[in-house]
C-alpha cells in the first residue's frame, strides 16, 4: 500500500512520453486496428481495458454505465486512430479520449438535471471548523467508495484524477481544460465534502 | 493570514509538493491551529485511503459485446452515427473498400492474409497478378471513391454547421486539395517517385479524416450535444 506523509509527495504512476521503441509498438498496433485486424483491436482492449473502466466506473459511478461507457471509447478509438499520431502513448491518448467522453456524460447529467444536481451539491456540505479531526483513521474502502459516487460532478472529475489517479494538478488542468488552481480549488472542495461525508463512520 | 489563505497549501503539503519555504510557514501556522491540523490529518486520511482503492475491473462480457460492436462496426461504420439507412449503405461500401486498400498500401503493396478477422476484399487473388502501378491506380480510385462518399454526405448536411465552422472546414479542404494538386502533378512528371506516392496518400488520407470528422459534427450537433461537437471542432482548428 502507498504512504502518505504530510509534507512527501505519494508514490503515483502516470502516463509518460514513449520511448522511440514503445512509440513504434503503439503505431504499428493502431494501424493494425485501422485495418480491421479483429486480434489487434483485442490486443489494444486488453491492454488498456482495465484501467480504463476503473477511471470510467469512478467517474460516473455505475457499473452499467460505466461498462457501455468503456464500449463507446472503445469504438470511437477505432473511428479517430487515423490521428494517433504517436506523439504520446497509445495509452495517454486512449485515456485523453476516456475523460472527455467521461466528461461529456457528466455535463450531459447536469444540464439534464440540473435542479437534482444543485441539491446533489449541497448533500454533504463542507463541515464546519472542527479542533480535532473527525474522519475516523480507519476509513472503509466502501464508505470512501460510495462517499466518492455522492461528490457533486464538478469537483468529483478532478478529484478522481488527482487524488484516484495519480496526476499532478497541471496534468490535471489539461486533461480537464481548466487552471492548475481551479484543479487545486476543485479538489480541495472534494477533500472537505469527503470530510463531511466521511465524519463519523466508521469500519 | 486566516486559516482559508491557508487552504490550498494544505492540499500541496498533504499531497507532498508544497515547497520548502511554504511548507516552514504552513508548520509555524499549524504549530498553533487545531483546526488546520485537524483538517490536514483528515486529508490525510482521505489521501491514505484513496490511494488504497482496489482497481474496478471490467466484467467479461464488456468484450464479448465490444468485439460484436466492432466486428458491425466494420460491416457499417457510421451506422451508430444517425444516418439513414441509404447513406449508412452508401458510407459502408466505400469505408469497406477503402479499408481494404489502406491495408494493401499500408503493408507496401504486399498481399494481406485474410486471417485475424482483416478485411481482405477488394483485394486481387493469387491467381490475378496485378502490376504495382495498376494497384496504386486502384487504391487512389478506392480513396477518391470514399473522400466523394463522405463529400456527398457532408454537403447535403452541411446546413447544420454554422458559419465560422464551415469557413473553417472550407479553408482546410482548400489547403488539403492544393496538396492533392500539387502531389498528382509531381507523379505526372515521375510515375514511380515515393515521395510523391506518398505525398499523394498523405494528402488523401488527411482529407478523408477531415470529412469522417466533419459528419461526426454533424452527427453531434444533430443530436444536440454542444460538447462533443465544440470538441470536434476545436479538433478541426489544429
Amino acid at each position: 500500500m502507498t504512504r502518505v506523509i504530510p509534507g512527501q509527495p505519494a508514490t503515483t504512476t502516470r502516463p509518460s512520453k514513449p520511448s522511440e521503441d514503445v512509440r513504434a509498438v503503439d503505431l504499428e498496433l493502431a494501424q493494425r486496428c485501422r485495418h480491421g485486424d479483429a486480434a489487434a483491436f483485442e490486443e489494444l482492449y486488453r491492454a488498456h481495458a482495465g484501467r480504463l473502466y476503473n477511471l470510467v466506473f469512478r467517474m460516473v459511478g455505475s457499473a452499467q454505465e460505466a461498462e457501455d461507457l468503456l464500449q463507446d471509447v472503445f469504438l470511437n478509438a477505432y473511428r479517430k486512430l487515423g490521428s494517433f499520431r504517436g506523439d504520446s502513448s497509445l495509452g495517454t491518448w486512449l485515456y485523453r479520449l476516456a475523460v472527455n467522453q467521461c466528461l461529456d456524460v457528466l455535463r450531459g447529467r447536469q444540464s439534464k438535471m440540473a435542479r437534482v444536481t444543485d441539491s446533489l451539491d449541497d448533500e454533504g456540505a463542507d463541515e464546519p471548523a472542527a479542533s480535532s479531526p473527525v474522519v475516523p483513521t480507519a476509513v472503509s474502502r466502501l464508505d470512501l467508495d460510495r462517499a466518492i459516487a455522492r461528490l457533486p460532478q464538478g469537483c468529483r472529475a478532478a478529484f478522481i484524477l488527482h487524488d484516484v489517479e495519480g496526476f499532478e494538478h497541471n496534468e490535471v488542468a489539461k486533461l480537464l481544460g481548466v487552471s492548475e488552481g481551479t484543479s487545486k480549488s476543485q479538489v480541495h472542495k472534494a477533500r472537505m465534502k469527503l470530510r463531511g461525508m466521511l465524519s463519523g463512520t466508521a469500519q | 493570514m486566516s486559516c482559508q489563505d491557508y487552504e490550498i497549501a494544505i492540499g500541496d503539503y498533504v499531497d507532498g509538493t508544497l515547497d520548502e519555504r511554504s511548507r516552514t510557514e504552513l508548520e509555524a501556522h499549524l504549530a498553533s491551529c487545531g483546526q488546520c491540523q485537524a483538517l490536514v490529518a483528515d486529508f490525510t486520511a482521505i489521501r491514505q485511503v484513496t490511494l488504497a482503492l482496489e482497481p474496478a475491473l471490467p466484467p467479461a462480457h464488456v468484450w464479448t459485446k465490444l468485439s460484436a460492436a466492432f466486428e458491425a462496426e466494420q460491416r457499417s461504420p457510421i451506422h451508430g452515427w444517425g444516418f439513414t439507412w441509404k447513406q449508412s449503405l452508401a458510407a459502408s461500401f466505400v469505408t469497406i473498400t477503402l479499408i481494404a486498400s489502406l491495408a494493401w498500401i499500408g503493408k507496401g503493396l504486399a498481399p494481406i492474409n485474410g486471417s485475424s478477422g482483416r478485411l481482405a476484399s477488394a483485394t486481387p487473388t493469387a491467381t490475378e497478378p496485378v502490376s504495382v502501378k495498376a494497384e496504386f491506380d486502384l487504391a487512389e480510385a478506392q480513396y477518391t471513391t470514399a473522400i466523394a462518399g463522405l463529400e456527398s454526405i457532408a454537403n447535403n448536411e452541411q446546413s447544420a454547421l454554422d458559419m465560422e465552422t464551415a469557413d473553417v472546414l472550407k479553408a482546410n479542404l482548400t489547403v488539403i486539395d492544393g496538396a492533392i494538386t500539387e502531389s498528382r502533378a509531381a507523379l505526372q512528371t515521375e510515375p514511380d517517385n515515393p515521395t510523391a506516392q506518398d505525398s499523394l496518400f498523405d494528402a488523401l488520407r488527411s482529407k478523408l479524416e477531415l470529412l469522417q470528422d466533419v459528419v461526426s459534427l454533424i452527427n453531434e450537433m444533430r443530436k444536440g450535444n454542444p460538447e462533443g461537437a465544440a470538441r470536434i471542432v476545436s479538433g478541426l482548428n489544429q
